[in-house]
């Protein structure tokens, strides 16, 4: 995935774009950040697993209990 | 009523939950009830759209959504979802189409809650629907695929 461009002026007409969006296309894009979120956090405490990372430290990057985490994602 | 649902609509409602973890999504919608009918072969033919197409467009609506934000996801591929964890509860419009399925067997004095009720249901479902919202993106003649449904 490539960098968003969030810089300078960009974010300044980004900041009108998403407020004057649609909201079928900004709703959805809600949506869509969310299963985003939840695509990138397995991918990444698979990867934290892998270098060693203990289920209390992969829970405290997420900002959730070490129960929660390990739940989910045990194998 | 889940009792009275035939063995293909079962599975089917089996198949939606796996596309809503495939998804990262917290709640089984409309459109995992879509995806997961296309898991079979009765219903895809009927609607005459692939699995793969209906994901691929379902993608398609992220992407273009997440563009709109600033957010680049071109090329971006899914990573495999753990199959633990809470199992998503049904969102108000996948209840509807439930209720919806129930009223098409009904009406047709059937006993058993076929994959043909399920779909006629999910043609129902309105404008900001996500299946709506997909069948749209697939191009799907609606008139068409309820004609389709209703002779099956």
């Amino acid at each position: 995935m490539r960098q968003p461009r969030l810089t300078g002026m960009e974010t300044d007409d980004l900041s009108a774009q998403i407020h004057s969006l649609d909201p079928a296309i900004g709703l959805r894009a809600v949506g869509a950040l969310h299963r985003l979120a939840e695509q990138v956090e397995a991918a990444q405490v698979r990867a934290a697993r892998h270098h060693g990372w203990t289920w209390e430290q992969i829970g405290d990057a997420l900002g959730v209990s070490r129960q929660s985490v390990h739940a989910k994602y045990r194998e | 009523m889940f009792e009275r649902f035939s063995d293909d609509t079962r599975k089917i409602l089996g198949f939606a939950m796996e596309e809503a973890r495939y998804s990262g999504d917290k709640r089984l919608g409309t459109d995992h009830l879509l995806l997961g009918a296309l898991h079979d072969p009765g219903p895809a033919g009927i609607l005459g759209v692939t699995l793969d197409q209906a994901r691929a467009a379902a993608a398609a609506l992220d992407r273009t959504a997440l563009a709109s934000i600033g957010i680049d996801t071109q090329g971006f591929e899914r990573v495999t979802m753990p199959s633990r964890g809470k199992k998503p509860p049904f969102s108000s419009g996948a209840r509807s189409v439930m209720e919806g399925m129930l009223r098409y067997a009904m009406d047709r004095k059937s006993r058993q809650i076929t994959t043909a009720n399920l779909l006629l249901s999910l043609l129902d479902r309105e404008e900001h629907d996500p299946a709506a919202a997909l069948l749209n993106k697939l191009g799907v003649d609606r008139a068409e695929v309820r004609r389709r449904a209703l002779s099956s």
